[in-house]
């Protein structure tokens, strides 16, 4: 927004933003298009895009003329991916929700804004055409840190509802920055996949030619066109380099870089399959085939919202556990240090957490704990402090992710009772928790 | 040349864009190194980059024919100079400060207006020259003039920039760039186009380069500064020549383009009396199987393709000549080539030359329809390739329909005639940099940088008092090797007239004895002034040193040794004169000097012998 003297004199000679406009100042006459002010910088300045392309900023003085020339004579709407159905190709729902591979620059405002139409996504990438029938279905527009477990039951329904409807796998995109705790969420919502779930989204927004999202969408649609997976998974970049994704079991990835492409790893885990830009499909580790049968798919989407996640840290209070407890929050993830680790023999009386924990677990609250180090797996018996706060009785968690943990508890604890979620917790349902830990899994 | 009347009458005109990178310690937008070093590189990345949809939706015409090469990208990735920011994996930092005081202080020196606030833009790349596909760029001074002459040139623009990424490799395949130099701030100065003349442009741009040297923020060395000149006449178009490296050409160059440009207009006026029509591609493979023309063969053993095309009524207007030793052919040649295939051929040519058969001809003739007036195109190689060839070279042919193409050309610097590189960029490829805030410029902190001007007298007195030669400082303070000199002189101690001699008159002569001796970098000439001033290489030695060096780059050691080019010291020369034992005192300087001219110095012999002779009596 301009300044008030700004917006009186552009209303005065009838300007609109996108109109073209003659400029007289001390500083200069000027001619070009009226930009509008983005958020930052200072109101009282009048942003003009020259002839040239570039864009000036100049200061407005009540003594400056300003004068309309036109008004905008072209708006642009992207054009419609014409795709006609192949035979030959399999069927493939997207599922659009939102997130940076869905960002355009907005030429008028200059920021960023989400694509309005999912098949703008078709327009930018025609190869996909190539590799599977697309069907684009507009689910939601949000960005990814936006997203609650309320949006995980929708994408889980309409999921489940575009294999019922035929399709033989599903490509959702969305923003990056949560995508692995929908990863996680859906892999245990979604029972008896047909077909493959690839979840992916860019951390360059499609507007620039340089976008990851081109090849990760290219990779998903191969994922899901072809692949024989019967999961859900993340398909991003596995490198730097614009040559292959990696598809990435959803209770087993973690975004571990704020801006690299390839910020999402496997931890615990490897990668299920490397997909290359060409296609190829090379399958790096054991994974749940699809069952064929479309009819027996189900989405169990509840979810109980009163669990959390909390972090253990020097001079923690745990009277946090009683802040969740007086909310009536029915479970809790610790994120504990090293082997499942929390203060319990401290000297120093307040910050002990032992006491909070025994009155957690003995409220009926169920407590997992899991490891900040994420790598590796805990171990209630190694040190005597671990079991204290094991037969205090956390569950001890193995080798899962405290995201991934925490996202499975709400699960649990919405579709199953309290003694239920608790054996659960700690045994295996979607991957997330493995038997073994390779060498290879920490020798990045 | 002409005279000016000439140029009026065809309605020249001619803009320049003068690019040179400034001697910050920081790159634009990261904290790395804005100095290029030669070290390996750390690691290699592959990217593609595809034509997005630009401002209002619209493609620019010159990425989305990048695009259309659907070339892969590889990186070079170093330690120093290349952090993620380069490689478009984190967003940029903070604009460097350094980058825009010197910005300011040279939009200063151009009498320029600074914009109350600058806006950074992003400006699309899709040669792939930038990882991120666009180059950050921003607007930070209008409404110049430099001064030449008793005249003002008119400088429209200037602009704070990032450098582009240098090429390491290009083949057909993938484009490999080394990504050390991008980044690195640049500074583009624009004057409007009112320059009439290819002689002022020339003076212009080197009244330019000058005033940027003496601001003393800029970097020098080979490819600091780069020249672009637009060219037009009034019945053409804009056309952008890229890159001139070496100035003094620069007239000749444009003298060229001038040529090139009214042939098109003359040739455009003939077809169009003619009423030419560009015909479509045909696959003519057939005609061809058991041809002896041996570039078909070769390629047809490849399974290969061969396609022509009909240009109707364009008979003897293919070959037709357009710059020495350009043909109108050639033009269309260089869009066949961006395809991918080496040249085509066309029947403006002597084709029995090749090897055709008079029966091919006449099938080919007959596939084609061809008439008495009509010219053909062809193409051979790998069938995809050849067919994408065919179809840039007839679109070339159809533009010859429009006379002088909207162009980006780049410099046949053997020839001194311009060729294509690519269409000219449209307006519509920039667009905000959102990643970073408007700039305001703070009065109270670049103040001082805000009005700084070139003192121009006060170098030419400093020059004058070093070298004691008013004709040579003159010189050197017009010279691009202004910025070397001076490093010489505050890095060795070698005495400013042996410098400033060597660099301006013994350089031009070993260059024009055909010898690149531009192409030694600037710390290995310090190096060689260093030896000089420790007494370790004479005067004439540094002469052979530099002639040396570009066919053995930075091995000045090895050079001194195999060229024995060692100074002689004090005792030598006495042991060599007691030696000699001669009596006539020019006859003896004569002969030593003959055999030791590189090794001793002939005014310390002078002084030897002085005490030599002194101490006798």
């Amino acid at each position: 927004m301009y300044s008030e003297a700004i917006e009186n004199a552009l209303g005065a000679n009838g300007i609109k933003i996108g109109d073209s406009i003659r400029l007289k100042t001390t500083n200069g006459d000027f001619e070009g298009t009226l930009m509008p002010r983005p958020e930052a910088g200072d109101a009282g300045i009048l942003i003009l895009k020259l002839k040239s392309g570039y864009n000036i900023g100049v200061k407005y003085a009540p003594s400056a003329h300003i004068e309309k020339l036109s008004s905008p004579t072209e708006t642009f709407s992207f054009p419609e991916a014409k795709t006609t159905a192949k035979r030959s190709l399999e069927d493939v729902t997207m599922l659009y929700t939102g997130g940076t591979i869905g960002s355009k620059v907005d030429y008028v405002t200059g920021g960023v804004h989400m694509l309005t139409k999912a098949s703008e996504l078709l327009y930018d990438v025609p190869e996909l055409a190539d590799i599977a029938n697309i069907e684009a279905r507009d689910l939601m527009h949000i960005a990814s840190e936006d997203i609650s477990y309320v949006e995980w039951q929708q994408i889980a329904a309409a999921t489940a509802d575009a294999f019922k409807r035929g399709a033989r796998g599903v490509i959702i995109t969305m923003g990056t920055d949560m995508m692995h705790y929908t990863a996680a969420a859906l892999s245990f919502m979604l029972k008896n996949l047909p077909g493959p779930v690839a979840i992916t989204g860019a951390q360059r927004s499609s507007d620039r030619g340089s976008s990851d999202a081109f090849m990760n969408l290219i990779c998903s649609a191969y994922v899901a066109a072809k692949s024989n997976i019967g999961e859900v998974g993340t398909c991003m970049h596995e490198k730097s380099s614009d040559d292959s994704c990696a598809f990435i079991n959803g209770t087993k990835v973690r975004k571990m870089h704020t801006s690299r492409r390839d910020a999402f790893r496997p931890v615990n885990g490897s990668a299920t399959a490397r997909v290359s830009y060409n296609g190829k499909i090379e399958y790096l580790s054991a994974y749940r085939k699809a069952d064929a049968t479309t009819d027996k798919i189900s989405a169990e989407t509840k979810f109980e919202p009163r669990v959390a996640l909390v972090k253990i840290y020097p001079n923690s209070d745990p009277g946090i556990l009683d802040y969740y407890l007086n909310k009536g929050y029915k479970g809790i993830i610790l994120e504990g240090t090293g082997l499942g680790h929390a203060p319990v023999s401290t000297p120093h009386k307040e910050y002990n957490w032992l006491e909070e924990i025994k009155r957690a677990c003995n409220s009926g609250v169920v407590v997992g704990m899991t490891s900040q180090c994420l790598y590796g797996r805990v171990h209630p018996m190694v040190y005597r402090n671990l079991r204290l706060i094991h037969d205090a009785g956390a569950v001890y968690c193995e080798d899962m992710l405290p995201e991934v943990a925490y996202v499975k508890l709400g699960w649990l604890l919405g579709n199953h009772d309290r003694d239920y979620s608790m054996e659960w917790l700690g045994r295996n349902m979607a991957g997330e928790i493995t038997p073994r830990t390779e060498f290879e899994w920490f020798d990045a | 040349m002409h005279d000016d009347e000439y140029y009026k009458a065809l309605g020249f005109k001619c803009g320049l864009e003068i690019h040179q990178r400034l001697a910050t310690k920081h790159k634009l937008f990261c904290s790395c190194s804005a100095t290029m070093k030669e070290e390996p590189a750390l690691a290699k990345l592959e990217r593609r980059q595809r034509a997005v949809a630009g401002e209002l939706g619209k493609f620019d015409p010159s990425t989305s024919f990048e695009s259309r090469k659907g070339r892969r990208f590889l990186y070079n990735i170093f330690k120093d100079t290349t952090c993620l920011v380069d490689i478009d994996e984190e967003p940029p930092h903070q604009l460097d400060e350094e980058a825009l005081a010197f910005a300011l202080e040279i939009a200063s020196t151009f009498n320029t207006k600074v914009p109350d606030e600058i806006e950074p833009m992003r400006k699309e790349v899709v040669d792939g020259s930038d990882p991120s596909a666009f180059q950050r760029s921003m607007l930070i001074g209008y409404d110049g003039t430099v001064g030449i002459g008793g005249k003002s040139v008119p400088i429209s623009s200037i602009f704070l920039e990032e450098e582009s990424s240098g090429i390491e490799a290009n083949t057909h395949e993938y484009v490999e760039y080394n990504v050390d130099r991008l980044g690195v701030p640049l500074i583009e100065i624009d004057t409007d186009p009112v320059i009439y003349s290819p002689k002022d442009a020339k003076e212009i741009a080197l009244r330019i380069g000058m005033l940027l040297r003496l601001t003393g923020r800029v970097q020098r060395g080979i490819g600091s500064i780069r020249q672009d000149v637009n060219v037009s006449i009034r019945e053409g178009t804009r056309v952008e020549i890229k890159g001139f490296q070496d100035i003094e050409t620069m007239d000749v160059v444009i003298e060229n383009e001038i040529e090139r440009q009214r042939n098109l207009v003359d040739i455009k006026k003939e077809l169009e009396k003619r009423e030419a029509v560009v015909g479509k591609p045909v696959d003519v493979s057939g005609l061809f199987s058991d041809t002896q023309v041996k570039i078909l063969r070769e390629n047809a053993k490849n399974g290969g393709a061969v396609y022509a095309a009909k240009l109707t009524n364009f008979g003897g207007i293919v070959g037709r000549e357009i710059n020495p030793d350009r043909r109108l052919g050639s033009e269309m040649s260089d869009y066949a080539k961006m395809a991918g295939v080496k040249g085509l051929i066309h029947s403006d040519e002597d084709l029995k030359a090749y090897g055709f058969s008079g029966g091919e001809l006449e099938g080919l003739h007959k596939e084609l329809g061809m008439g008495k007036q009509d010219a053909f195109l062809m193409v051979s190689g790998p069938r995809e390739i050849c067919h994408r060839a065919i179809g840039l070279a007839l679109k070339r042919a159809e533009l010859s329909l429009d006379g002088v193409v909207p162009e980006t050309r780049g410099i046949d610097s053997r020839r001194l005639v311009t060729k294509f590189l690519r269409p000219l960029p449209g307006g519509s490829r920039m667009y905000p940099e959102t990643d970073t805030a408007p700039i305001e410029v703070d009065q109270q902190r670049f103040g001082q940088h805000l009005t700084r001007k070139v003192d121009y007298e006060s170098v030419k007195k400093k020059l004058e008092d070093e070298i004691g030669n008013k004709q040579l400082a003159d010189q050197m303070i017009r010279s691009p090797k202004l910025g070397l000199y001076n490093a010489v002189i505050e890095e060795t101690d070698a005495a400013p007239p042996v410098v400033a001699a060597i660099l301006l008159e013994k350089m031009k002569d070993i260059k024009r004895s055909g010898i690149e001796v531009d192409s030694i970098n600037d710390e290995t000439v310090i190096g060689v002034f260093e030896r000089f001033a420790n007494k370790e290489i004479t005067k004439a030695a540094i002469e052979e040193i530099l002639k040396a060096l570009p066919k053995n780059p930075s091995e000045i050691g090895r050079i001194v040794r195999e060229k024995r080019l060692e100074r002689l010291s004090e005792t030598q020369i006495e042991a060599i004169v007691k030696e000699m034992n001669m009596a006539d005192r020019g006859q003896l300087m004569k002969t030593i000097m003959t055999k030791y001219r590189l090794n001793i110095d002939g005014e310390e012999l002078n002084r030897v012998l002085s005490s030599m002779l002194s101490n006798m009596k």
